[in-house]
């Protein structure tokens, strides 16, 4: 355990939990309780009284239903408990299945990147329990399949020390994708991403004759499944054009195309199969070294500790779908990846699946790539015959019949695709978020780090110079935002608890340091968030510019007035 | 309306012929028996059969073909008859007499003259009246061609050109107003004018590929091999090759002739006739005919070969008629005699373009093509409603079958991309016919006022009258195909329910349309005649031209004439009587039909067709219903569903389950700036502050105050109320005096008291 001291200051200011109420509640099995504990090298009695103050928290919150405790947010019937802010510590909660609760546990420091925004953590926690259950179902129905939880921890496990570890950086500006684990830390995200919504999508604007292709596509691609319903998912680089799936379906895919399928993603490795094959690559390196580290104890709790029928033996395949670097592409246009495969090193690998929440039904997943453009196919187990040698035919008929429609799509698209700026606008440094739809759009995050840094090109547009001087003040900015969405979040929840159903019309001009403003509107469902540096000073110029930003990008849906 | 419309096209396909060929005659034929005739002659220039007895010449109109039509006769001198024909006015009547001697009336002083010639060296091999506006008969002799025009003060000929050349036959159609005159051994090389209204166009010179059957043994081209016909305006001259067994093409340009492939023979005798720019080469030997639409590139032939069908003869079967019919006793049986019925009979003479002549019992025929039979002999969807859609004879008969074979195969499920080509086939012909005028000219007619039902027969009877009348006025020519398709769906009615109301409606069109005709037509005609350019340009859309040439047009008139109606089917109805009938019958998942009305929709835009919203209300009302509400949202973020305030209605209707369609719709609705519509829902959703803002931005002053008072009244809020009501009574001049205004006044003051209560 030599290291594990060395670890503890790593993960310093983070613990993420995720453990069953149902369980363990019997005096002397409370371990039995935990599900996943990181870092996993806390002694238990240590991760105990995390939990078992969440647990508290929440049991005590339950009593008070409907009635709202001192800095606990009631947001549900529920009335569970979403956040807990202690003087050193917030407490994060998530409800994410009956009984099942992940908690966070972030540490307050005077740092400036630890100032984040309560709901981000939380969308965190949510994104990875959803990722989660669309690969290997909810963890009610594995513990429920080994109630002893051997099959449900090494799987949380892996999952969610790949979520953490594996999330891999786009480029240096993109601050979007973070990677969770920067060096030995945990990086959340903070109030830099506030311009970002997790757990929307990004959408693809596209002309109707562009649009009224890809559909054309999408009706092809389903009818070469024959007669099975068959769901399918058009991106285009890294965002969404066209989906048949519901909406929380589309938002997990949607999440792992971008993360793990897109053409950006797989580009890092570009044709290395042959070195991948070796099994390691960097990161691979750096999240093992993590992983070593707690190496003793999670071994210990997650391996042999485990007294399934399986007991001990540590090498039964546990799934990663979120490893990095597992996918590649196929000769065919199909990517492939060895992660479902049987055994590593087969060369016929296992077809993926995933859980669809709408239909609750097993789906094999397909994913074609055609330069930018990523189609994502799934066809349920079920009305698939033969397994796989039937997924291969309808593989070929998807080539044989669609390819010509995918080359044009691409061509379509690719020609009106207005590159990784297209949706900025400038002078503003926007979100806009559409809660029905679950669809965000931001400035490119490229042109929002302008607003963190020291102006490094003077030919940027709209935000003139930056007084270095004012050095401390730069980050300015986006912190009046994120405390401002703060606000906006706590003013929504309060919404939903007064009146369910009824979307109100919010809107809030803040002027901040450095001559910026700082705007919040929401109406009707529709959220904008947005930053005016260097602007003048009147209100009026800032609602102007709100009114302007609304009749020309939002179709008028934030100038009612 | 639909239902009724839809079951009555059903029984056209299903109604169709049962036996085994895809073009028929029709009986009754023409009889044109006169006693002591002396021979059957037919002038295609006025489309007359003509019958010259001792002292008299007797003429039937083949257009329109009516069995019944009564001959008009003219008296002539007795003599040896060669040829007759009238000139185009109508005002002679020119007769062969010898190979020497071509005599003149004139029909309405009687006076007669005569062109002859003394020359022993040369024959006349024919002559036939021109509109060419530089003379009016041309007469073709074995030492050339000869141009006359007619001197009214001399009462005769004057010679305008000659063309020299040796000729040892020649050809020539009134159509296609183009003479070809063959010389050289094998008479294989040919010199051709095209003798229009535009003037006179030399054709250059050109040969006839003919197969050498042995080395020293030349065949000799004869003038039955070769036929010029007339298809899509287009001008072909069509070759027997005897020994090769084979049809060659040759297309028509202003600066060349140029072969276009060529097509197998299997009969010695081979006829050609022409229907609706259809080419149909009789075998005769074999007794079949084989179709061929030369329209693409494709030389293969619509169907298989079958035979000829007699159509209607009063007899059980058709196939015995043709042993003959002794043990009947029916009196209409009785009454022909029975070796007429016999097809392909050696007495049959093929007249241009689509009429058959049984020369030994004075019969005329007319041949139909079978559209019905041959859309059902072909699987290939797309190409089948190509064809159809290329009929302009029985436009409104094809439109019906288009849209019934649509229909059939999405029902079928056929496979998405086959329905798409099949769609896109119908959408770029719709596009076409707009270009070009001619769907909206069908829509004029259509939209012609619909007198009721029992007036039918008292139109009938006015079109036969408006076309004696019109034949009075000579415009014989004229009139020609369109009254044909007039004829036609007369002819038609008795196969449709008399109660349906579309049929009416065809009938009445066809009255309207005619009874306008001559003024109309003359008027056509002149503008045609005149404007040549612009009616190349009008062909030109459908012709495949080289570069470089200009293709050779055939009668200009008869050309615009036959677009007047088409069978294009427009996206109103391709709603209306294929998706909103389909969806109906189609069950279960929606997702084919979804696929279809896709492509529907993308074919459309390619064409830039604007398509009613009811399509995308359909699509709305079918997503919705299998609560494909995330697809739906895309359709109409994506403007796959076009904007409209329907689109927008069905949103907020569909979206009483969804509220995240429903508002969609409400969006929609801002978006067109139906303002009122936006508020009144917003009120009626319970947004009525946003509401009140909006109104008071957007100057909304319909909206009721009540409305606000009273949604404001339900959310229970006194300041809410009262900020609605201090609205009102500053924005509307005179609120204060209002009966609302007293009664939420009072009512607010309740509110307050029970709150300070």
């Amino acid at each position: 355990m030599g290291l594990s001291s060395a670890n503890t200051v790593v993960n310093e200011g983070f613990q993420l939990c995720v453990f069953d109420l149902r369980r363990g509640q019997q005096e002397g099995q409370e371990l039995d309780k935990i599900l996943f504990f990181h870092p996993a090298d806390l002694p238990f009695s240590t991760q105990l009284s995390v939990i078992g103050l969440s647990e508290g928290l929440i049991t005590f919150t339950r009593l008070f239903k409907g009635i709202a405790f001192v800095s606990c947010r009631i947001f549900s019937p529920e009335a569970a408990c979403e956040v807990i802010e202690a003087e050193k510590h917030s407490h994060v909660f998530h409800q994410a299945e009956q009984d099942i609760w992940m908690v966070m546990v972030v540490d307050k420091s005077k740092e400036s990147d630890a100032i984040w925004r309560i709901d981000a953590l939380r969308r965190v926690l949510k994104e990875v329990h959803s990722l989660f259950v669309m690969f290997h179902g909810s963890i009610r129905s594995l513990l429920d399949k080994e109630p002893s939880g051997g099959l449900v921890r090494p799987h949380l496990y892996n999952f969610i020390m790949d979520y953490l570890s594996a999330f891999h950086k786009r480029s240096p500006w993109d601050i979007c994708c973070c990677d969770f684990l920067v060096g030995k830390k945990i990086k959340l995200p903070s109030f830099r991403d506030c311009l970002k919504e997790r757990g929307t999508v990004q959408m693809l604007t596209v002309g109707r004759e562009a649009a009224l292709e890809v559909q054309s596509l999408v009706r092809v691609l389903e009818s070469c499944a024959g007669n099975t319903p068959c769901y399918s998912l058009v991106l285009f680089q890294d965002l969404l054009v066209s989906t048949t799936l519901s909406p929380d379906d589309t938002i997990n895919l949607f999440t792992y195309a971008v993360l793990r399928l897109a053409p950006h993603a797989l580009l890092s490795r570009a044709s290395s199969w042959s070195y991948l094959r070796k099994g390691n690559s960097a990161s691979q390196i750096a999240a093992a070294s993590v992983l070593a580290s707690s190496g003793p104890v999670s071994e210990q709790f997650y391996g042999s500790r485990d007294t399934s029928p399986h007991g001990g033996e540590h090498s039964h395949h546990v799934v990663r779908p979120l490893q990095l670097n597992k996918w590649y592409k196929g000769t065919d246009g199909f990517l492939v990846t060895d992660i479902w495969g049987p055994e590593v090193g087969i060369m016929v690998s296992a077809t993926p699946t995933v859980w669809l929440q709408q239909t609750d039904e097993k789906m094999y997943l397909c994913v074609y790539q055609h330069k930018s453009l990523t189609l994502i196919l799934l066809f349920p187990i079920s009305s698939i015959l033969n397994g796989e040698q039937g997924l291969s035919v309808v593989k070929q008929q998807i080539v044989e019949n669609a390819s010509l429609k995918m080359l044009k799509v691409e061509e379509k698209l690719s020609k009106g695709w207005g590159g990784e700026n297209a949706y900025h606008v400038g002078g503003y440094r926007y979100l806009l978020v559409d809660g029905d739809r679950n669809v965000s759009r931001a400035s490119p995050p490229g042109k929002v780090t302008t607003l963190t840094k020291v102006n490094i090109d003077p030919a940027e547009e709209g935000f003139a110079k930056r007084n270095k001087s004012k050095g401390t003040n730069q980050l300015e900015s986006l912190i009046s935002l994120s405390n401002l969405r703060e606000e906006v979040d706590l003013e929504k929840s309060r919404e939903i608890w007064d009146d369910p159903g009824h979307d109100k019309d919010l809107e809030i001009c803040i002027r901040a340091k450095n001559n910026a403003w700082v705007i919040a509107r929401t109406t009707r469902g529709k959220e904008l968030y947005m930053v005016l540096e260097k602007a003048n000073e009147t209100l009026l110029f800032a609602s102007d510019a709100v009114e302007k930003f609304s009749n020309r990008y939002c179709s008028g849906a934030f100038s009612l007035d | 309306m639909f239902g009724k419309a839809s079951s009555s096209q059903l029984s056209v396909s299903l109604g169709g012929s049962g036996a085994l060929s895809h073009v028929y005659i029709q009986h009754p034929p023409l009889r044109c028996s006169i006693p002591g005739s002396k021979g059957l002659f037919y002038d295609d220039g006025n489309k007359l059969i003509l019958s010259a007895t001792s002292d008299q010449v007797f003429s039937w109109k083949t257009v329109p073909f009516a069995s019944h039509a009564a001959p008009t006769s003219d008296s002539i001198s007795e003599g040896p008859v060669l040829s007759i024909r009238y000139s185009l006015d109508s005002k002679f009547l020119a007769i062969q007499r010898s190979n020497h001697e071509i005599q003149f009336w004139d029909r309405e002083t009687g006076e007669t003259f005569s062109q002859t010639y003394r020359s022993e060296t040369e024959s006349i091999l024919g002559f036939f009246w021109t509109d060419c506006p530089k003379c009016d008969i041309v007469i073709v002799k074995t030492s050339g061609m000869e141009l006359f025009s007619y001197d009214p003060e001399s009462k005769s000929l004057h010679l305008v050109e000659t063309k020299r050349m040796n000729v040892s036959w020649y050809v020539y159609t009134h159509e296609s107003r183009l003479i070809l005159l063959a010389s050289g051994m094998q008479c294989k090389s040919f010199t051709g004018f095209q003798l229009s209204s535009a003037g006179i166009i030399r054709l250059p010179k050109f040969e006839m590929a003919m197969a050498k059957s042995e080395a020293n043994n030349k065949p000799v081209l004869a003038a039955e091999d070769v036929h010029i016909i007339t298809v899509y305006g287009r001008i072909y001259c069509l070759q027997v090759d005897r020994i090769a067994m084979l049809l060659h093409p040759y297309r028509f340009y202003r600066d060349a002739v140029v072969q276009q492939g060529s097509l197998p023979i299997y009969s010695n005798k081979i006829a050609i006739s022409v229907v609706d720019n259809v080419l149909l080469v009789h075998q005769v030997d074999a007794k079949v005919v084989i179709l061929y639409d030369i329209f693409a590139d494709s030389r293969a032939p619509i169907s298989a070969p079958l035979p000829l069908l007699l159509r209607g003869f009063p007899k059980a079967s058709s196939s015995s008629s043709r042993t003959g019919s002794k043990d009947t006793d029916s009196s209409e049986a009785n009454d022909m005699s029975d070796h007429e019925t016999i097809i392909y009979g050696d007495n049959w003479i093929f007249l241009v373009p689509d009429l058959i002549c049984d020369v030994a019992n004075r019969l005329l025929w007319k041949i139909h093509l079978d559209l019905e039979a041959i859309s059902a002999s072909s699987s290939e969807v797309p190409s089948v409603l190509d064809f159809l859609q290329r009929r302009k004879l029985e436009a409104n008969k094809a439109k019906q079958l288009c849209l019934v074979v649509v229909r059939t195969v999405i029902l079928e499920r056929r496979p998405v991309s086959m329905v798409t080509r099949a769609i896109d086939v119908l959408v770029t012909s719709y596009s076409n016919s707009i270009k070009t005028g001619s769907y909206f000219k069908g829509i004029k007619s259509e939209k012609a006022p619909t007198p009721s039902v029992s007036s039918m027969n008292i139109s009938t009877s006015v079109v036969d009258e408006s076309i004696r009348r019109e034949d009075a006025l000579g415009k014989s020519i004229k009139h020609g195909s369109s009254s044909g398709v007039e004829n036609e769906s007369l002819n038609r009615s008795p196969d449709f329910p008399v109660s349906d109301p579309e049929e009416n409606v065809r009938l009445e069109n066809s009255n309207d349309h005619h009874s306008l005709g001559t003024k109309a037509d003359t008027e056509n005609f002149t503008a045609g005649e005149t404007s040549q350019s612009e009616v190349q340009k009008l062909s030109s859309q459908s012709q495949l031209v080289g570069p470089s040439s200009s293709p050779l047009n055939a009668s200009i008139s008869e050309n615009l004439e036959s677009q007047a109606i088409s069978a294009s089917i427009s996206p109103d109805e391709m709603y209306s009587f294929v998706f909103a009938s389909v969806e109906e019958e189609m069950a279960g998942d929606p997702a084919y039909f979804v696929a279809i009305v896709v492509e529907f929709l993308r074919s459309c835009n390619v064409e830039r067709i604007k398509v009613h919203p009811n399509i995308y209300v359909l699509t709305i009302q079918l997503l919705a219903r299998h609560e494909r509400y995330a697809e739906l949202g895309l359709f109409i973020i994506n403007k796959i569903l076009e904007p409209s305030k329907e689109v927008a209605l069905q949103l907020l209707e569909s979206g009483r389950q969804n509220i995240q369609t429903r508002k969609l719709g409400l969006d929609m609705l801002r978006q067109l700036s139906l303002h009122h519509d936006y508020v009144l829902l917003l009120v009626q959703d319970g947004y009525y502050l946003e509401a009140l803002r909006y109104a008071r931005k957007n100057k909304v002053t319909t909206v009721r105050p009540s409305l606000f008072l009273e949604a404001a009244f339900v959310s229970a809020d006194p300041q809410h109320l009262a900020a609605v009501l201090r609205f009102f009574s500053d924005f509307i001049p005179g609120f204060k005096n209002t009966a609302d205004h007293t009664t939420y006044c009072r009512i607010l003051n309740e509110m307050n008291s029970s709150i300070a209560a």
